[in-house]
């Protein structure tokens, strides 16, 4: 009897670390996985490939660079815009610098941003993740990601905003997706951004 | 026996609590991704260069998780919706531009 009560608490034992362990990996990948997703990524500046085109803002202070599937859009006059966009009108890839117009600062841009779509175009905004002290060629830049709805037709986008700064301008570079293909736009927005260029 | 089998019980709970474990991991990342239906209509680019910029106030706002696809009604915002205002993409569902809304 005791040689049995002593095996079956073994046997109790092993279960409860045999759980313990189970439960402490899953929760380590689990907490890892999300870590990974908002990890924001690497920026290397970089000149854009060769068949790259440019668009250079109306003030002369910065330049985007975008590939050649995509074309220049019409928006503000102080800014300019290239994208793709489906048959039927729908972005599929969207670029965008505009110089600094508001109260922008490094520091704060993250929340900036996200507090601007809010009051401006979005139902609602979260961010995914953020980075300062991001190296862009001529100046420095603070950047976010973030997803958001937008209040008309409720299309949903994720995007990378940047506000950089460079020797004698501020400007700000957005390079957005429909959020369901940000895993295949991803390589491309984050070339456009790490090929802009700042005065 | 009877020790056997409350051990392959134990096991079948430990396996059964692994695995709800590893469906809720899953359902994180499937969870955070939004519906592709949500991009069927299509937001279209902006028609003119016309751009007409208004002072706003900026009000400090908590994060919230993404709202359903019918947007809701707001009042902060002075350029309208729906290709009023200013012409851009972003005031016709299309993505946001790098404006600061002054």
């Amino acid at each position: 009897m005791i040689t049995h009560t002593a095996r079956r608490g073994r046997l109790i034992l092993a279960a409860m670390t045999a759980t313990a362990a189970i439960v402490v990996t899953v929760t380590a990948v689990t907490v890892s996985g999300r870590s990974l997703g908002h990890a924001f990524p690497q920026l290397h500046p970089a000149a854009a490939p060769a068949n790259w085109r440019h668009l250079t803002l109306p003030n002369g202070t910065a330049v985007l660079s975008y590939p050649p599937s995509l074309r220049p859009i019409s928006g503000d006059k102080v800014a300019v815009s290239a994208a793709r966009l489906t048959a039927r009108g729908a972005f599929q890839l969207y670029l965008n610098v505009t110089p600094r117009q508001g109260s922008e600062q490094l520091a704060q841009w993250p929340a900036f941003r996200l507090r601007l779509l809010r009051s401006d175009t979005a139902a609602s905004a979260r961010q995914v993740a953020a980075a300062q002290g991001v190296k862009f060629r001529g100046g420095t830049g603070s950047c976010v990601i973030d997803r958001y709805v937008t209040r008309i037709g409720g299309h949903h986008f994720q995007e990378i905003a940047c506000l950089v700064v460079g020797r004698i301008s501020a400007s700000v570079i957005v390079a957005a997706a429909p959020a369901a293909a940000w895993t295949q736009a991803r390589p491309l927005l984050l070339r456009a951004v790490a090929a802009y260029l700042i005065r | 026996m009877f020790t056997h089998a409350r051990w392959a019980a134990g096991l079948a709970l430990i396996a059964a609590l692994a695995a709800g474990c590893g469906t809720g991991a899953g359902l994180y990342g499937t969870g955070a991704k939004p519906a592709a239906t949500a991009h069927s209509a299509a937001p279209m680019p902006a028609a003119t260069h016309h751009h007409h910029h208004h002072a706003r106030p900026v009000h400090a706002t908590v994060t919230t998780p993404p709202a359903p696809a019918t947007a809701p009604a707001q009042t902060d915002n002075p350029i309208p919706q729906g290709n009023g205002g200013d012409q851009d993409a972003d005031n016709n569902g299309g993505p946001s531009d790098g404006d600061g809304n002054i």
